[in-house]
């Protein structure tokens, strides 16, 4: 009969707490992922505006609203499924990293042949990935060598139809969210995308992971190159000096994430913040530190401290959330 | 990492070694690299049974294995992307030599040796200029030494075998750029073209396939080939997880690539991820293992689908008997002959991704 009662106490224990594991995913949806496309969109929309009104390079309102998009883009960025992966729309809008250089590559060759690629929307979104969104929108904007290249024309026109892409990329991925995909993720369990909450917290659980780890290993390993050969070239978008600004952008919108889904850890909480505050005291926009001692050290010190929080990611928050720790499943191969 | 001393002693002990075969380690079947949870890392000989027939400690974590046709040798990797190799004599469990990539290069973690194992083949990443590589070395004298290198056909080549015409490789280019400054972080999922490709053992591209552009994101990475020459294929999906393409194909020289859906089901629970691909000893069988789904799937030869196991980490799969043997992270290791399934052998190692099977000739 004890043995009974501690069987049941067992059970219940076991119930209550896998219960107090899920996630709630309508707070998550409803708080972290509709509202940051809703902004992306609103933002895409000035950004075309702007575009539209005035595109010449000395433009203020169109390089802040240039940089007000691209924010938006960032605090989302991490959220790389469903309707992002469609048509390949997250790529459209974000080519980076560009390990060849074709992003100047193939503008050069658009803007030399004058391209009649612009003629419609639609026209231009079966052009290259690489040639759109706001990677390449940068190019145009901010490296002195296509305002020379290029007739003012030609270049305003592609502008303009960067942005409009832009926006149009960003209201499909709002539009298959509040269409469907969101309740695909809240009525997980009647579906069978998501069979359960689990899987629905599985899912943003990989962005919170991968989100970081592109932020380690790309937005500040890329420039870090190895000590003996620095590459700060490499820092992502250092001519319009965002580079830093998308470490910050990034880790913020991943805390959001962590905090929905650990139910507001203390522990890992601290750790975005300490990152957050090596991120804040850093003075060196765009890395362009990593070739001295002093600056490398500093940047990998930040570095390190995402590196603390993908580990207590993966060995705190993945086992709650019962993501498998496998000898192979986990090493990829 | 043998010091200077033993690495002289072990170049002269292979002078000795010409009479060796496998029977003097205990005849295993297969090698797989392993874990112990106290012991580090090894490369073991499994005998038909599952039993462990030899063990030889590795300074890190290894990854696939490539065994000699003849003699007892084996040329362990270590977890990719990795620099080095050894070359083990598995009598002594002596390293007779460290293969060391050559700079801007990394091994895929996959290897072969020719028929009359005088050459040997590594798949490469030629990082720096994210194009794919195979180097060949040869074993002729009594050291082995970089003779040659020529073109994958493609970028991130990983697995790679010989034809049974013994004159042709067959090698999975992945597709995926890597760069050692990003760690594993892949750098072309958008424009990603993975191949099949076929070449001479002189590096003469005879013949290559890649997957439909609608799933260019599906990674070619790991092969098995009959002794009438199909290839049977495992890959990774590099695309949006719902979206569940298939996960093993066919081919035969001169065809298409035939990729081979399951249930919807099936596929789903495979996560995108197959993990090690065998035929069956009777050649009628494919098994294909997804250890993030912690299963494995076995189709008859066409792909049709089939029987599933549920088996926590298993990745490790080679022919046995009419049917297979499978190894898993668990430490389980265990065979399936025309779907019975006796109880696994528990070890205490965690078996590494492949079971590679000693092919003599």
């Amino acid at each position: 009969m004890r043995q009974l009662i501690l069987t049941a106490c067992t059970w219940v224990l076991c119930t209550f707490s896998s219960a107090a594991e899920t996630p709630d995913i309508d707070q998550i949806v409803d708080t972290h992922v509709l509202p940051g496309y809703e902004r992306l969109v609103s933002l895409a929309q000035d950004l075309t505006a702007a575009a539209n009104l005035d595109c010449s390079l000395d433009n203020d309102t169109l390089r802040t609203a240039y940089h007000d998009a691209f924010d938006a883009w960032v605090s989302v960025s991490h959220l790389r499924f469903g309707p992002s992966e469609q048509s390949n729309r997250a790529f459209a809008l974000a080519f980076w990293p560009d390990t060849r250089g074709v992003t100047p590559r193939t503008l050069s060759a658009m803007i030399a042949a004058e391209d009649n690629v612009l003629e419609t929307p639609d026209v231009f979104a079966t052009a290259s990935v690489a040639a759109r969104g706001f990677y390449a929108l940068e190019f145009l904007l901010y490296d002195p060598a296509f305002a020379d290249q290029t007739t003012a024309d030609y270049r305003c026109l592609l502008v303009q139809a960067i942005a409009l892409d832009i926006e149009r990329n960003a209201a499909a991925i709002l539009s298959d969210w509040r269409t469907g995909y969101a309740d695909l993720m809240r009525q997980a369990g009647q579906n069978e995308t998501y069979r359960s909450d689990l899987e629905a917290a599985q899912q943003f659980f990989t962005s919170l992971s991968t989100g970081l780890e592109f932020t380690s290993d790309m937005r500040l390993g890329r420039p870090m190159g190895t000590f003996d050969r620095p590459r700060p070239n490499r820092a992502e978008v250092r001519r319009s000096g965002r580079s830093l600004r998308h470490v910050v952008l990034s880790l913020r919108a991943t805390r959001d994430l962590a905090r929905l889904l650990s139910d507001g850890d203390a522990t890992l909480d601290a750790a975005f913040a300490r990152s957050l505050q090596l991120a804040n005291d850093l003075n060196d926009p765009v890395f362009a530190g990593v070739s001295t001692p002093q600056g490398r050290f500093e940047v990998e010190a930040l570095k390190q401290s995402i590196d603390d929080i993908r580990a207590l990611v993966a060995t705190q928050l993945g086992p709650k959330l019962g993501v498998a720790a496998g000898f192979n499943s986990l090493d990829g191969d | 990492m043998p010091d200077r001393r033993s690495f002289l002693v072990g170049l002269l002990a292979i002078g000795s070694f010409s009479q060796a075969t496998w029977a003097d380690v205990g005849d295993p079947a297969y090698v797989s690299a392993a874990r112990h949870p106290s012991d580090g890392y090894s490369m073991l000989g499994l005998a038909q049974t599952g039993n462990i027939t030899f063990n030889i400690p590795l300074p890190g974590r290894g990854h696939a294995a490539a065994a000699h046709p003849m003699r007892p040798l084996v040329v362990a990797f270590a977890r990719r992307p990795g620099t080095f190799a050894v070359l083990i004599d598995c009598r002594s469990g002596m390293v007779l030599a460290e293969i060391q990539a050559p700079p801007g290069h990394h091994f895929s973690g996959h290897g072969l040796f020719s028929a009359d194992g005088k050459l040997f083949f590594t798949g490469e990443n030629d990082f720096e200029n994210a194009q794919g590589k195979i180097g060949v070395w040869s074993l002729r004298s009594d050291r082995i030494r970089r003779v040659d290198a020529f073109s994958s056909g493609g970028i991130g080549p990983h697995d790679l075998h010989l034809m049974p015409d013994r004159q042709t490789i067959v090698i999975a280019n992945g597709g995926i750029e890597t760069h050692p400054d990003n760690g594993r972080a892949k750098l072309n999922i958008s424009t990603m073209r993975p191949n099949l490709t076929y070449l001479t053992l002189d590096g003469e591209i005879v013949e290559q396939h890649e997957p439909p552009p609608e799933i260019h994101k599906n990674s070619i990475r790991h092969l098995a080939v009959r002794d009438d020459g199909l290839v049977a294929i495992a890959t990774q999906w590099q695309g949006d997880l719902t979206d569940r393409p298939a996960l093993l194909a066919t081919h035969r020289r001169g065809g298409s690539l035939m990729f081979h859906e399951m249930s919807n089901d099936v596929q789903r629970n495979m996560r995108g991820y197959a993990g090690s691909i065998a035929f069956s000893g009777d050649g009628r069988q494919i098994a294909v293992t997804a250890p993030r789904g912690n299963m494995a799937v076995i189709t008859d030869a066409h792909g049709r689908c089939c029987q599933t196991i549920r088996e926590p980490d298993v990745c490790g799969v080679a022919a046995q008997g009419k049917g297979f043997m499978f190894t898993a992270g668990t430490g389980h290791a265990f065979t399936i002959q025309t779907g019975l399934t006796p109880p696994p052998t528990r070890h205490d190692y965690q078996w590494d991704n492949h079971l590679v099977p000693i092919n003599r000739s």
